[in-house]
């Protein structure tokens, strides 16, 4: 339902994504660090490897370095009161770990904390 | 042991479940298999133990003997595939519904232990009751749904599939929930997000938000 009370929300979960965008862009983790719930999860195959846990991104965004040329777009947002649901794609990757012009679609689910709304889920699909 | 409904509503063993429906043995074993029957196995036992609700079971054959055109929007949300597909998108749909109704199943059945193996085992869940936040091991969940007993009226409704490959996200609105935890006539919005895990579609997070009464 696209009410006033959607559009605040909204503008606060693109907030928040914007800012995994920005880390990404940068390859810095520490960006998109605050985007994050403390006790967020993270699952999905990076080639044949299941990587899980934060700490794995985290670290890979930092090792991948600057991905510069990503072409990001929210696919879909959909909010129910304290959750919501985002898919962002992500074509263009690229970087040490990337390689280059790698396409991920990714969804992310995100819980509205008294501080702000937190991504406490990622997963990704990376395209082949 | 989980709590059960009393004797008359269940049917135990393929035997009596074969009985019901007026068809042998070897057919209803199909049918759970390729049509989406809804028995139930008690995972600390012999996986061939099986049980079954009589009223799933009815509600699942009135389903099954109408003419499409007879089934509800609302009933064909839950309809459970007849025919097995051979379309690539479609088979992956139905595997994740089929884990979908695994955890239904369980809330219905009030047993945590019948929920387990939707899931992947690093699974966590989120989400608010009462203004509380909850987050942690999804062992939280089975305890919780162990502790609730029995949910037999529970309405699910598939608001979205959506499926990346090896990930997908599934709201499931719940209706009607009841129990020592839940209360009389709850509503739940759940957000779970699947991994296609060795070839099966498992669980690895689920969002909650309890709607205010």
């Amino acid at each position: 339902m696209a009410n006033d009370e959607y559009l605040t929300d909204y503008d606060q979960i693109v907030n928040t994504m914007q800012m995994y965008i920005d880390g990404s862009k940068q390859g810095r983790s520490e960006l998109m660090r605050p985007a994050f719930h403390a006790d967020a999860s993270f699952f999905g195959y990076a080639g044949d490897q299941l990587a899980i846990g934060t700490p794995f991104l985290f670290d890979w965004i930092d090792k991948n370095g600057p991905a510069d040329k990503i072409q990001p777009r929210m696919v879909s947002v959909d909010i129910l009161k304290s959750i919501a649901v985002v898919r962002l794609d992500v074509g263009g990757w690229s970087g040490k770990l990337a390689g280059s012009d790698v396409y991920m679609s990714d969804l992310f689910t995100l819980l509205k904390t008294p501080s702000g709304w937190k991504i406490i889920q990622k997963a990704f699909h990376w395209h082949s | 042991m989980p709590e059960r409904n009393i004797p008359q509503k269940t049917l135990e063993a393929w035997k009596q479940i074969a009985a019901y429906l007026e068809r042998s043995e070897r057919t209803v074993r199909r049918w759970e298999a390729t049509e989406g029957l809804p028995v139930h196995r008690r995972e600390h036992e012999k996986q061939d133990t099986v049980f079954a609700f009589r009223h799933e079971i009815e509600a699942w054959n009135r389903l099954r003997t109408k003419c499409p055109a007879e089934i509800s929007a609302d009933e064909a949300e839950n309809l459970l595939p007849v025919k097995p597909t051979t379309n690539a998108y479609l088979v992956e749909h139905d595997a994740i519904t089929h884990t979908m109704h695994r955890y239904i199943a369980a809330a219905r059945a009030g047993d945590g232990d019948l929920m387990r193996p939707a899931f992947h085992p690093s699974a966590t869940i989120s989400g608010y009751c009462q203004g509380v936040e909850y987050t942690g091991s999804v062992e939280h969940v089975f305890k919780w749904i162990t502790g609730n007993g029995p949910a037999p009226n529970i309405t699910p409704r598939f608001a979205r599939i959506e499926i990346i490959e090896s990930i997908a996200i599934v709201h499931l609105e719940v209706e009607r929930w009841s129990g020592k935890l839940a209360g009389a006539n709850a509503r739940a919005s759940d957000v779970f997000t699947l991994l296609k895990w060795n070839g099966e579609w498992k669980i690895t997070h689920k969002l909650f938000h309890w709607h205010d009464r």
